[in-house]
């Protein structure tokens, strides 16, 4: 009896001890990775751009073999996940990642959260304005990590068999310039082009070229987007929204799929892309990985802008669109000084060093915002980009648009592209939805 | 060891049983459903430190939300046809798997395997069947009706969910009824036989009021199961084309976590906790007097 009952008071004892350690105090920092000195720091990456995980792993290798006391560990964001729903997730289990890339809205939301980077040496050098809309109150939460671009993809050795020799990417000025050339792509035997009707691509960065095409000025595109707020926008008598759609019409004549527009996938682009199957696709430069394993062009491939009128002149016409997409941020709350250092060293790392420039460059195909970044990129798609940007050809992508905007936007898209809506319903439901936002 | 005495005794005793699942229960289910309760009263949008209370503007906001009741109707009318389907398939499998078939061990495995595979890849493999194999076919074979994917059409892409459930699920229910057939006592089916029922008579008279408990279970399930539909739902479709096949259960999600309206996005859960809470309930409560003693 004796003995039972002392087997029971241990049982007792064990299970209070197990409920107190696992309740104990949860807003102290793990100690067990950080401050194990054979181990050194570990941090943690959460990479939301899929396309980069094999380099961004074999990125962290690299810099682990340059300080073998830090060691990081990527961990992927799900494909078509958004990086703030993972994000978010974590913060909320208390267990977030101590470099967390997210897309430049998001930024804001997390700014409480976050570290302050603004005494970082990296913000010297960084391009003019990258910084911009993540800096709050004087204070920028974030490092600018990529510069995408997109628009029409072509493939140079299809458009060249189709013009009968070298091809003019100057010459595609109007919607009836694509025309003719989805025309002569047709006349050669192949499909003119693909259309991925994925929600993202139509509702993230189709219908925003409607917005950003407004103005060359930022200032006049954000009184467009405000006025959509508050509904005094009419986008069915809008110029550049129905120049856009009409552009829209014609890709959709010329779709490879158009006898079932929506059941493509993202995967039959590059594919499609890449052997030479159609010509051009809507897509941007984060696609060169996939395009170039299909590759038949002898990598020869480049960008188109997406034209919104039959007028030459018009803005928008000879851009195509670019902004600093992906942005990381240092979580202040669960991470240790020593991991937060080591995490600002990892960015250091990318911005200073040669195997950080051979990474972002060279590895994941990445077009820095730094300046003292002199590598010029390999990926034709990249080049295309900084040649654009070079030349002052680009209007800025929309980056701060709402959370749930491709979702909502995308799938009205999708009812136009699949006939199911006219353009009357295509232009009342991105109306209301603009007044729905908060 | 419930007699001993003492309170503490007792307390003690329950406590060593009980704690650890208690526990939990308590910390996993309970507190946060409380919280979430909590939540619904707030304007939280998922992430910021700091959020005020708005009494009960977000449910003002379920009921004027227009896509939560669009994604509700359609729910309850793949919850209609799923339940159908699976109990239906699922006991004539069964009835069929009863009777002295060769190799029956192997189809019963067979059939019970698809609720192996987790819904994730599930739909993903039933996605590629979809939009690549039987298009494949369709266009070789010249079959109009498969030479486009079906996931591409609102109403196909509704009846693709639908048959993938009732593949997944069937089997499982399968077994449930496999179970409620071998409890059917052989003596009154040996006596009805002697009394010359056909097996028709038999089926309609006494296997199936016998089988009410199974029904009510299975029935129960492919419910439950049917109304929380998600990872089905994300991975066949994500909801397209253009939302026309969004769920209950995603369009949840989806306010709370994309559109980041977290009051909102839980109010609509509980709404959402409270209906199926009733419906089932109605079901089991209902049921239970059909059922009979052999």
């Amino acid at each position: 009896m004796k003995r039972t009952k002392a087997f029971q008071v241990l049982i007792l004892s064990l299970l209070v001890v197990m409920i107190v350690s696992a309740c104990s105090s949860s807003s102290e920092p793990s100690s067990t990775e950080s401050s194990n000195p054979s181990s050194g720091v570990k941090i943690t990456f959460l990479n939301s751009k899929g396309e980069i995980l094999p380099q961004l792993e074999e990125a962290a290798k690299a810099f682990h073999e340059e300080n073998p006391d830090i060691t990081l560990e990527i961990i992927p964001v799900s494909a078509g996940q958004s990086p703030f729903e993972r994000a978010s997730a974590l913060y909320a289990a208390g267990n977030p990642t101590t470099i967390t890339m997210l897309d430049t809205a998001d930024v804001e939301k997390f700014k409480d959260r976050v570290l302050d980077l603004n005494g970082e040496k990296w913000m010297a050098d960084s391009v003019a304005k990258s910084t911009d809309l993540t800096t709050f109150d004087g204070k920028n939460y974030a490092f600018p990590l990529a510069i995408e671009g997109y628009g029409f993809i072509y493939n140079k050795a299809v458009v060249d068999q189709a013009v009968g020799g070298t091809f003019d990417p100057s010459s595609i000025k109007t919607t009836n310039d694509l025309e003719n050339l989805f025309k002569q792509i047709e006349a050669s035997g192949k499909a003119p082009l693909i259309i991925s009707p994925m929600d993202w691509s139509l509702g993230a960065h189709y219908l925003p070229l409607a917005y950003a095409n407004q103005s060359p000025d930022s200032a006049e595109v954000n009184k467009f987007v405000d006025g959509l707020r508050a509904g005094t926008v009419d986008l069915s008598g809008n110029k550049v929204f129905n120049g856009l759609i009409d552009t829209l019409d014609v890709m959709t004549k010329y779709n490879i799929d158009k006898a079932s527009p929506l059941s493509g996938t993202y995967e039959r682009g590059p594919e499609l892309l890449g052997k030479g199957e159609v010509g051009v696709w809507f897509m941007g430069n984060w696609a060169w990985p996939q395009i170039s394993a299909f590759d038949t062009a002898n990598g020869q491939y480049a960008f188109l802008p997406v034209p919104i009128s039959n007028n030459a002149e018009d803005f928008g016409n000879t851009q195509i669109s670019s902004a600093v997409s992906k942005r990381l941020v240092i979580d202040k709350e669960r991470s240790t000084p020593e991991q937060q250092a080591a995490a600002k060293k990892f960015l250091e790392w990318m911005v200073y060093s040669e195997k950080g420039h051979d990474f972002l460059v060279n590895k994941a195909n990445i077009i820095p915002a730094f300046k003292n970044i002199t590598l010029e990129a390999k990926d034709p798609l990249a080049k295309s980009i900084q040649e654009y940007i070079s030349s002052g050809k680009t209007s800025e992508s929309m980056s701060l648009l709402p959370a749930d905007h491709w979702a909502k936007t995308g799938s009205s898209m999708q009812k136009y592209l699949a006939k199911a809506g006219d353009r009357a319903t295509l232009a009342k439901e991105i109306q209301d939805y603009w007044k729905s936002v908060k | 060891m419930i007699a001993e005495k003492g309170l503490w005794n007792r307390l003690r005793t329950r406590l060593l049983f009980t704690g650890p699942t208690l526990f939990a229960f308590i910390t996993v289910m309970m507190i946060p459903f409380f919280y979430g309760i909590y939540l619904t009263f707030t304007n939280w949008d998922g992430i910021a430190i700091t959020h005020s209370l708005v009494g009960f503007q977000n449910y003002v906001a379920v009921f004027k939300d227009e896509a939560f009741w669009k994604s509700f109707y359609l729910t309850l009318k793949y919850v209609f046809f799923t339940v159908v389907l699976i109990n239906a398939v699922a006991f004539l499998l069964a009835y069929a798997l009863m009777n002295k078939l060769r190799g029956q061990t192997l189809f019963r495995a067979g059939f019970f395997l698809p609720n192996l595979v987790g819904g994730i890849v599930l739909g993903f493999i039933w996605q590629f069947i979809f939009s690549n194999v039987l298009v494949y076919i369709g266009q070789k074979g010249s079959i109009p009706w498969l030479s486009a994917s079906w996931l591409a059409d609102p109403d196909k892409a509704f009846w693709s969910l639908v048959l993938v459930t009732v593949w997944q699920y069937a089997g499982y229910m399968m077994v449930i009824y496999i179970a409620g057939l071998m409890n059917v006592p052989k003596d009154i089916l040996e006596a009805s036989s002697i009394d010359g029922a056909s097996r028709w008579t038999q089926l309609r008279k006494m296997v199936l009021p016998l089988m009410v408990p199974s029904f009510i279970v299975c029935v129960f399930l492919s419910l439950q199961r049917g109304f929380m539909v998600y990872d089905v739902n994300l991975s066949l479709t994500k909801g397209g084309p253009f939302k026309s096949t969004e769920m209950v259960s995603m369009h949840v999600y989806g306010k709370a976590f994309l559109s980041r309206d977290y009051g909102v996005g839980q109010a609509e859960a509980l709404v959402l906790f409270l209906l199926v809470a009733t419906i089932t309930l109605l079901q089991v409560y209902f049921s239970k007097k059909m059922e009979v003693e052999a």
